[in-house]
């Protein structure tokens, strides 16, 4: 019976090819455009994952991790003072300029690091040692930075090396190392530097210190050092984990906050959406089509005295066999796409394994629907309608 | 026909295979490429002394308290006796101002005192002449010989040579005054350790101009076998903070160099916060309590006064009120 169904199927070469473009096209849309959202939106949290730290203690009334309100310098040493707190460490981050040698500007997101213990300082070095930030006027860049602040982005040759140099607000900044770190959201490369020379690169204002970042006792999870310092500080503590259920956690909040103010989601909500109709549309109506042109088959096998049941198992069948296969095929593209995106680090791109789950889900969804249509259209054919013809 | 239909058919089941291989494949690059979780810091912070305690940040200062020498006057500055590092004794000199004027004026003087002197002597010749002058007549015995109206004027020649020659030794004790006023004030341009300790830091130098109220001061001088750390604790902390309590110090840098604290005071004054962090522009924002500890200076590895320590103070938590 399968095989018969199936030989039905790819019979028609043109119809299966209709149906498994509309299914791969969907696929495609929803898979390709919901990853591109979740890695935009990761890019939010970039700040967060190039600092890793367990704990990020801001000021009360920040919501995500791009915005600052800066805090006194002694708060500090009031995060210190929590018992929950193994060690506590100032962070400076903001989005400052920098001038290159031919005089045309960039942002960059600066961010300041405590000198002596290093924390909160990038994870994976490529080139040069982390120890040397403690040298006059010196800084770390990631990789972007290597083309985006060189004078000729397009020429390899010129692109930024470990010893160059360039000002940061009229201070010079020298080049020590490059590391690895995620894109950030705003565009900027990510530039490091230690805390006391963050404060010398930016204009100075009253309060400068961003964020507080910590680390719990050993013996108490993250969440429990945090409710502590938000306790006895109150400052707000975030968890630095990754996006989830969790509201107090950085990524989370981030994500949520641009989701809720932003019109990312609609836009590509709409995306996702139209990939789900054209699929819809296009594979039930084609479907219905084909059974339509099979139906004098159809009814040959009803009338020889095949159960409604089985005949609608064996257009089950044939469904599930055409979404299965739009559906690779949609997942071939968007592979094609992912090895660009990943290796460009551009445009943004993150598959949680949810989204290829869903999708699946989704465009079987789609092939059951145009089954029942088919379904619906056999169990209403007589069949001596076909020996009247 | 049938071949390209059966290419189609397989092809396509084919490609929806390495399709789910594919995402497989970048699923694995996409783990591959994240970041790293956060780790321990490359350098581990130091770990806290004790399960409650109240972080500051200090300073170190020589036990005694850091000196600033000040100068009498403003004036340039003509030697600088001492260096840094070196040891001094309370009164030894320190450096000395440019005290020509002074000396000039010492000249002045000592040439007046010639004058005087030479005063005396004309006074004294003078009295002697008109006293021998007066005893002369006083031994003429005849009243007649001697008009009375000429011995009295003798008598009072003599008087009154007499108060010139008290003059003249009046105006020499003048002078010899004058004199040591400007010895005196000489001696002042010369700066003298007030006490016993050790020269941290040297500002000036010969042929600079010392003020009396100057940016940076001309001399530093604390005594620094024993030094002392100068806490500051956030305000919304310093109820935590008694008398007595145990602190331990970690040099900022370094954390592997620990040193225990030794409790002095709590300064009964709470300060507004300058901000350490070594910026130019102070920015005040808190006022902090400071608490002063004191540590012997340990040979190795060497501290300096003015480093920066984080101090952890045992204190316990602040319940709060349910």
């Amino acid at each position: 019976m399968i095989g018969l169904a199936l030989k039905m199927l790819f019979g028609d070469t043109a119809k299966y090819l209709m149906l498994v473009a509309g299914l791969f096209f969907a696929t495609f849309l929803i898979v390709q455009q919901a990853s591109v959202f979740c890695g935009l939106m990761r890019w939010t949290t970039a700040t967060v994952k190039n600092v890793g730290a367990p704990i990020y203690v801001v000021e009360e009334r920040v919501e995500q991790a791009n915005e600052t309100n800066p805090m006194r310098d002694t708060d500090v040493a009031r995060v210190r003072s929590v018992s929950a707190v193994r060690w506590a460490m100032p962070l400076y981050s903001g989005i400052q300029r920098v001038r290159l040698n031919d005089g045309s500007f960039k942002t960059v997101q600066l961010i300041g690091i405590d000198a002596a213990s290093l924390a909160g300082g990038p994870t994976q070095m490529l080139e040069g040692n982390l120890e040397d930030l403690r040298l006059p006027n010196t800084v770390v860049i990631d990789e972007l930075a290597t083309q985006r602040l060189s004078t000729d982005p397009k020429n390899p040759l010129k692109k930024i090396k470990v010893g160059d140099q360039f000002e940061i607000n009229d201070v010079e900044a020298r080049v020590v190392g490059i590391c690895k770190a995620m894109r950030s959201f705003t565009g900027g490369p990510y530039i490091w530097t230690t805390y006391e020379r963050a404060l010398q690169y930016t204009p100075s204002s009253r309060k400068m210190l961003s964020s507080v970042i910590a680390a719990p006792i050993d013996g108490m999870t993250t969440d429990e050092a945090a409710a502590e310092i938000e306790k006895t500080t109150g400052l707000r503590a975030y968890v630095n984990r990754d996006f989830g259920d969790n509201p107090k956690d950085f990524n989370t909040a981030t994500v949520w906050w641009y989701v809720k103010n932003t019109g990312i989601p609609i836009s590509f909500g709409t995306t996702v959406v139209i990939g789900f109709i054209v699929g819809v549309a296009i594979a039930c109506q084609t479907f219905y089509a084909f059974v339509l042109d099979n139906l004098k088959h159809l009814g040959a096998l009803k009338a020889m005295g095949m159960s409604n049941f089985r005949l609608s198992m064996m257009l089950i069948v044939q469904a599930l066999t055409v979404g299965i296969i739009g559906f690779g095929l949609g997942l071939l593209a968007t592979s094609g796409f992912a090895m660009g995106a990943i290796h460009n680090n551009q445009p943004p791109f993150y598959m949680p394994w949810q989204i290829p789950v869903v999708a699946f889900v989704v465009i079987q969804l789609i092939c059951m629907l145009a089954a029942l249509m088919g379904i619906i259209r056999l169990s209403l054919y007589e069949p001596a309608m076909v020996f009247r013809a | 026909m049938n071949f390209i239909s059966n290419l189609f058919r397989y092809g396509s089941i084919a490609a929806a295979l390495f399709g789910v291989v594919a995402i497989c494949l970048v699923a694995r690059t996409q783990a591959e490429r994240q970041m790293l979780p956060a780790g321990d810091p490359p350098i581990m912070p130091p770990k806290k002394p004790y399960a409650q305690a109240v972080a500051a940040t200090g300073i170190l200062e020589a036990l005694s308290e850091n000196v600033s020498i000040g100068v009498p006057i403003p004036g340039l500055v003509r030697e600088v006796c001492v260096k840094v590092n070196d040891t001094v004794k309370k009164d030894q000199p320190l450096f000395k101002l440019d005290d020509r004027d002074l000396r000039a004026e010492q000249l002045s003087v000592q040439a007046q005192q010639e004058i005087a002197s030479a005063q005396i002597r004309v006074s004294e010749a003078q009295l002697s002449k008109l006293a021998s002058q007066l005893t002369r007549l006083q031994a003429i015995s005849d009243s007649r010989a001697v008009s009375r109206e000429d011995l009295e004027n003798r008598q009072q020649d003599v008087a009154i040579s007499q108060a010139q020659l008290a003059a003249a030794h009046a105006q020499f004790t003048a002078s010899e005054t004058s004199l040591k006023r400007i010895a005196l004030l000489i001696d002042r341009l010369t700066v003298l350790a007030p006490r016993d300790g050790e020269i941290i830091q040297v500002n000036i130098r010969a042929g600079e101009y010392a003020a009396t109220s100057p940016k940076v001061s001309a001399l530093i001088l604390g005594q620094t076998d024993r030094l002392q750390v100068r806490a500051d604790i956030d305000e919304q902390n310093a109820t935590r903070i008694r008398q007595g309590q145990k602190a331990y110090g970690y040099l900022k840098g370094d954390p592997t160099v620990t040193f225990p604290l030794e409790f002095i005071r709590v300064e009964p004054y709470v300060v507004p916060k300058v901000s350490l962090t070594g910026s130019s522009t102070e920015r005040v924002d808190t006022r902090v309590l400071q608490v002063i500890y004191s540590l012997a200076r340990p040979s190795d590895p060497p501290l300096y006064v003015g480093q920066q320590v984080d101090v952890f103070i045992e204190a316990p938590d602040r319940h709060p009120q349910p």
